[in-house]
């Protein structure tokens, strides 16, 4: 079997694993980044499409009775799909506490703490504040049902430069407008010396030697290498390499990282048992409404994919942000059955009343999302024949949570002459889940930070406990849900990590 | 033209509930032995297939184009599970149309029959049930994400497909719209 030695190993390339390459590569280091999905050129590979060919490459979801979550395997991660918004966490997040009144973030780690940091991603990803004239038609229009009932809005904070509005952005940009990190972190991390290899996916790890004999501090070279990764080819014979570190990072995300870890833990067996646990999922509750004919057209397929707006109102008294959303339409179509409230017709999600349902989506269509810091009670657990299953403890304040935020919205809808329109919520065979269901891309936790290993699996540095090199710095060590997008923070985070003598 | 079915369509479809509860993690197996037993007939007969399958899509999806040459293809595309599935839906709609309304054909009833056999297939519960509403699911996806054309996306809906940058992103006037907000720079602490 082919081994590649290298001082630092970084398996994933998305907002976990291209800060820590673009650092180490800059400081001389040999750094290797392992991707399992596939290699994306941003000027040439993306497409304006709905075609789910295209769109499951590089999109993968794993699914619980209660609880979906969707991650991308490509070079870049989630970077080259997400729509853009690059908020800090606010101040309330990092103030959670579990159900012993401790707090979750480990100590010293707030804000205020992270602003710096949040500084540097925001000149890196060019993130800036969305211009009034640039706020999508369906963004202004939920920003105007808010403003028709006293409460206050935010325009969002965009990593973008030049953006046309396409309404693509989930497809990825074919213009090269949105600054994943294909067109920065990575190929600064490259021009430094780093190596990407792409479609290889990493099975297990285990210690070349008694992780606690190796001596910290000094130079890279007097730290012997320290742990090998065996990984598979996706393409071509699935050929097996094994790649030999001196320091490893795990950034395959909250999933991924679990994976990994679960399944090594017969060669790691000081893990802590936290690892799995602990999965937050920014409580993600959505309502739909037809606009009365007295407000403007909502156009849902206009502006870019994020509407442009959100109301952090609802913040200090329930713990949420509210937005709206722009679903292309095989987005709403594969999500959701919908029914108009009150139409008793039948059929209700196919036939003539779904399709005249569907010709009012793009005009007359608004959809509410609250994110909310809802605990982290999601659960990964591997099977004995590999499959991941995913677990959400549904407690009776997460109904509660649930039914509360479905009120709200609908209120809101109401109170502006909104008819609902009921959503029922489907798996990927197109059959309706059990409600309440939570899905989401802002999933967080699986490998904790904490201050002990009782209550998490990496320390403050992101190193994991009791395996001195090995560090996770993805969204997996965020201990909370953060109620805006995760992305900014999941990146910031990792200048942070690593203590010097690491 | 009539159909020759090799066995009895509910003894079939009773057939595929006990193999599909055995073979839960792949399903496609049983799927497959009753694909040599049950649909052979509508193999050699493509056409009929097509024109079903037609009648199918513009019932779930009334306006639909029908003409169109990409309404079924989804159905015919082997990326879906229910390709493996389509004879054996095609079999069952038109048995339940000579059921209900002593016609072979389904794509000769009326609309209001078509709906009422697509329902009965839907009422059937289990993998009948699972078919009829993959296959509605699948039209749906197909249909309105206009995923065979990029270019076109779904007229019926007003989805134009790739971006031609011919609609305003916003509004003229965006202030008006806008309340108050809490921070200067759309990141409240």
């Amino acid at each position: 079997m082919h081994t590649v030695e290298t001082d630092v190993l970084i398996i994933g390339t998305g907002f976990g694993g291209a800060a820590p390459a673009l650092r180490f590569a800059e400081a001389g280091f040999r750094v290797t980044l392992i991707e399992q999905g596939p290699r994306l050129d941003p000027y040439r590979d993306f497409r304006q499409t709905q075609d789910p060919k295209y769109i499951l490459k590089y999109i993968k979801g794993i699914s619980g009775e209660r609880l979906h979550l969707t991650y991308a395997e490509a070079l870049g991660g989630r970077s080259g799909f997400y729509e853009m918004v690059s908020l800090r966490a606010p101040s309330q997040a990092f103030a959670r506490v579990d159900h012993s009144g401790l707090r979750l973030w480990p100590s010293g780690l707030d804000r205020q703490a992270l602003d710096p940091y949040y500084d540097i991603a925001d000149r890196m990803l060019h993130v800036e504040q969305i211009a009034p004239h640039l706020v999508p038609k369906s963004g202004l229009v939920f920003a105007l049902m808010m403003k028709n009932l006293g409460y206050s809005c935010e325009r969002a904070r965009y990593a973008v430069q030049g953006c046309v509005g396409s309404g693509f952005c989930v497809t990825g940009c074919v213009y090269g407008a949105k600054q994943s990190l294909l067109i920065n972190y990575l190929p600064q991390a490259v021009a430094a010396g780093a190596t990407i290899e792409t479609d290889l996916e990493a099975r297990v790890i285990a210690p070349v030697v008694e992780p606690y004999a190796t001596p910290r501090g000094g130079s890279i070279q007097a730290v012997p290498y320290r742990y090998d990764v065996l990984c598979r080819k996706r393409s071509g014979g699935n050929e097996l390499m094994r790649f030999r570190a001196r320091i490893l990072i795990l950034a395959g995300g909250t999933v991924g990282t679990a994976k990994l870890l679960l399944r090594s833990r017969r060669h790691l067996p000081f893990l802590s048992e936290q690892v799995g646990r602990n999965i937050a999922f920014n409580g993600s509750v959505k309502a739909v409404g037809i606009l009365p004919d007295h407000f403007p057209d909502g156009d849902m397929f206009a502006g870019r994919s994020h509407p442009g707006m959100i109301s952090y109102e609802f913040l200090q008294s329930r713990g949420i942000t509210i937005t709206a959303a722009k679903p292309l339409p095989v987005q709403a179509v594969a999500a959701a059955r919908l029914r108009l409230d009150g139409d008793e017709r039948e059929p209700s999600y196919w036939g003539a009343p779904h399709v005249a349902l569907m010709r009012r989506f793009r005009h007359r269509m608004i959809v509410l999302v609250t994110f909310g810091m809802t605990p982290p009670l999601g659960r990964l657990s591997l099977t004995p024949g590999d499959r991941p299953e995913l677990h959400l403890d549904l407690t009776g304040d997460l109904r509660e949570y649930y039914r509360e935020c479905k009120e709200l919205l609908h209120s809101i809808l109401r109170r502006n002459g909104c008819r609902i329109v009921r959503a029922q919520f489907l798996n990927g065979e197109g059959a309706p889940l059990a409600d309440p269901v939570f899905s989401t891309a802002h999933q967080v936790g699986s490998c904790r930070m904490a201050d002990a290993k009782s209550r998490g699996v990496v320390d403050v540095w992101g190193e994991v406990f009791d395996y001195p090199g090995l560090f996770v710095t993805d969204g997996a060590v965020i201990p909370t849900s953060l109620a805006v997008n995760t992305s900014l923070t999941i990146l910031v985070k990792t200048p942070s990590a690593f203590p010097p003598s690491c | 033209m009539h159909l020759k079915i090799t066995i009895d369509r509910r003894t079939a479809l009773k057939r595929l509930s006990i193999l599909a509860a055995g073979y839960a993690s792949a399903a496609c197996t049983p799927a497959r032995i009753l694909l040599h037993c049950y649909p052979d007939d509508l193999a050699r007969q493509p056409l009929l297939t097509e024109q079903v399958l037609r009648a199918f899509v513009i019932t779930v999806i009334p306006g639909a184009p029908p003409d169109d040459p990409s309404l079924i293809r989804a159905y015919y595309d082997t990326y879906y599970p229910l390709a493996r599935y389509r004879d054996f839906l095609v079999a069952d709609l038109c048995e339940r149309s000579r059921d209900q309304f002593r016609i072979e054909r389904f794509d000769r009833l009326s609309p209001n029959q078509r709906t009422a056999v697509i329902h009965s297939g839907l009422d059937q519960g289990g993998t009948t049930a699972r078919l009829y509403n993959g296959a509605i699911f699948l039209a749906q996806i197909a249909v309105f994400g206009g995923i065979y054309d990029d270019e076109r996306g779904c007229p019926l809906i007003g989805f134009e497909g790739r971006y031609r940058g011919l609609d305003a992103v916003s509004y003229p006037d965006p202030e008006r719209f806008l309340p108050r907000s809490s921070s200067a720079d759309g990141n409240p602490s």
